[in-house]
């Protein structure tokens, strides 16, 4: 132990770093507890599928299945418009699946680790970041998927597919700030987890999951007032340029937009979290 | 002088009781408290070196005190300073997941406990070897007894090193061979402390091993003193 001479001072306990500088020290914090992030990681990772004959092929399964049903839906009633839409479908799902499932589970962090931190000090934020990167891991899995459907529509690998990706991180990092604003809330009143679950499964329909940026563009005003306001929009349309193996389309106004919307939550959130967490705490 | 590590000035929390946000802002706004009083104006002073027992009946305190001190919740008014590194052992075992296998849950709680990669490599044999766990070490959780379990979270609590250790009742748990062999274990720990805090029932054993002994009523501190002399004052709070 380095401190071990002349006893350290007496120093107040967990004294926190003023919540102003939360959205950076967060992200050192991880990093020094990054042995604890991960085993905490794999244990959320491993987690999800068990018990399960198929295990991990469900988080391939999971967004297959849920396409296959939507591409029959569409079909039906609006007839075939496109013989990539079951694959953008796919993507959409994925991606949107892996905002989703990040921003429940960072809401859910505090109260579902309940044992814990009634029980050990560490710095919580470590609750939130890592349900979030086990959601990215998890996503990240389902995108394996993608691979075969390429090979099947004979298009070739490029670079571009590393927007499929970074689509997902930065779903995963919009989905965790909006998360840790609410994180505290939801230790004192369970209501905001079902409200954002249903706010989850709303959201899809106002995203380009089902459609795409470009048939919204036909749309007019409609569509195109929608594409400029929702930040998802941004990293589906981009991993799915990246699947055809092109550059993206999208205006530079809305990756900005998305981009900085994601590091204005994150700060926000980082914020309210740092400075709620230590309160809220006590009524888990 | 004696240098104090633990210093609680006029510590006071409250629980709230209001759940729901309706009934929050109603008390709020007619400033009605009728919070539960979990502790009410402490006044502790710890030394290095010391050996401290905290009795009382339940609901007196005694683990939120604890849980103050280690920091995991914030008091109300007052404020608690430490000196040194500081470990709550509490609830052996805490955050093991049953699909994982002994060694993954032993990382796992070694690094909530806050150990780094290298030092639970580095301790990771005498974990084992005190667990007794064996070649089970890579078994999935969910295959251990619970005395197994217990061993486990044991050996991985106890290779802590902390400078100040606080115990909350985690003696006492398993057959009465692994009882023997964690209450050896935790003696132990606590000559090898620098300074260790422990709350516990089992009033033969502070007497033994505590030089003072804190008594807490109903959120407040009865009185401080000689082991034998406190333990009685307990009984007479009836």
């Amino acid at each position: 132990m380095e401190d071990d001479a002349s006893v350290s001072e007496l120093m107040p306990v967990g004294q926190r770093s003023s919540s102003i500088y939360s959205p950076v020290s967060n992200i050192l914090i991880a990093w020094k507890y990054k042995f604890l992030t991960k085993n905490l990681v794999g244990r959320t990772v491993r987690g999800r599928y068990r018990n399960s004959m198929l295990g991990y092929l469900w988080s391939v399964l999971e967004p297959l299945l849920l396409s296959i049903v939507y591409y029959f839906l569409f079909n039906m009633l609006a007839g075939n418009p496109d013989r990539f839409y079951g694959v953008w479908v796919l993507i959409g799902v994925i991606i949107w699946t892996s905002f989703g499932k990040s921003l429940t589970a960072t809401i859910t962090s505090l109260s579902s680790n309940k044992g814990v931190i009634n029980l050990i000090y560490f710095p919580r934020v470590i609750f939130p970041i890592s349900q979030m990167l086990s959601n990215i891991v998890l996503s990240l899995m389902s995108c394996i998927v993608i691979f075969p459907i390429l090979y099947s529509y004979n298009v070739e690998l490029s670079l571009y597919l590393l927007y499929i990706p970074m689509a997902v991180f930065l779903s995963g990092f919009l989905g965790i700030g909006f998360g840790m604003i609410f994180a505290p809330l939801n230790c004192i009143q369970k209501d905001v987890e079902h409200l954002f679950r249903f706010i989850v499964r709303a959201g899809f329909f106002f995203s380009p999951v089902m459609w795409t940026y470009e048939m919204a563009l036909e749309r007019g005003t409609f569509g195109s007032t929608l594409l400029s306001l929702n930040p998802m929009v941004t990293p589906i349309t981009m991993a799915r340029h990246g699947f055809a193996g092109h550059s993206t389309t999208l205006p530079t106004f809305s990756i900005v937009y998305c981009l900085s919307f994601a590091v204005i939550m994150w700060i926000i959130g980082s914020m309210i979290f740092n400075r709620y967490e230590r309160q809220a705490v006590k009524y888990l | 002088m004696r240098q104090t590590v633990i210093k609680i000035k006029d510590v006071s929390l409250e629980y709230p009781r209001h759940r729901h946000l309706l009934s929050m802002l109603t008390s709020k706004i007619i400033k009605q408290r009728n919070n539960f009083k979990a502790l009410n104006n402490i006044n502790i002073e710890i030394f290095k070196g010391e050996v401290i027992g905290i009795i009382g009946n339940n609901g007196c305190g005694k683990s939120t005190l604890l849980r103050v001190i280690s920091g995991i919740i914030p008091p109300d008014r007052g404020e608690c300073l430490v000196a040194g590194k500081i470990s709550l052992l509490a609830g052996l075992g805490t955050g093991f997941s049953n699909h994982q296998t002994g060694r993954e849950n032993a990382m796992l709680y070694g690094s909530i406990l806050g150990y780094s990669e290298s030092q639970m490599l580095e301790k990771f044999p005498a974990i084992i070897e005190f667990s007794e766990l064996g070649d089970f070490i890579e078994e999935p959780l969910r295959t251990y007894s619970a005395g197994m379990k217990a061993r486990l979270g044991l050996a991985v609590a106890s290779a802590i090193e902390p400078e100040i250790l606080l115990i909350d009742e985690v003696l006492g748990v398993g057959d009465p061979n692994f009882k023997e062999k964690s209450t050896n274990r935790i003696m132990q720990m606590v000559e090898g402390a620098g300074t260790v805090v422990i709350v516990s029932h089992s009033f033969g054993m502070l007497a033994g091993v505590c030089d003072r002994i804190i008594l807490m009523d109903k959120g407040r501190v009865h009185s401080i003193g000689e082991p034998k002399e406190i333990i009685r004052n307990y009984y007479d709070l009836e």
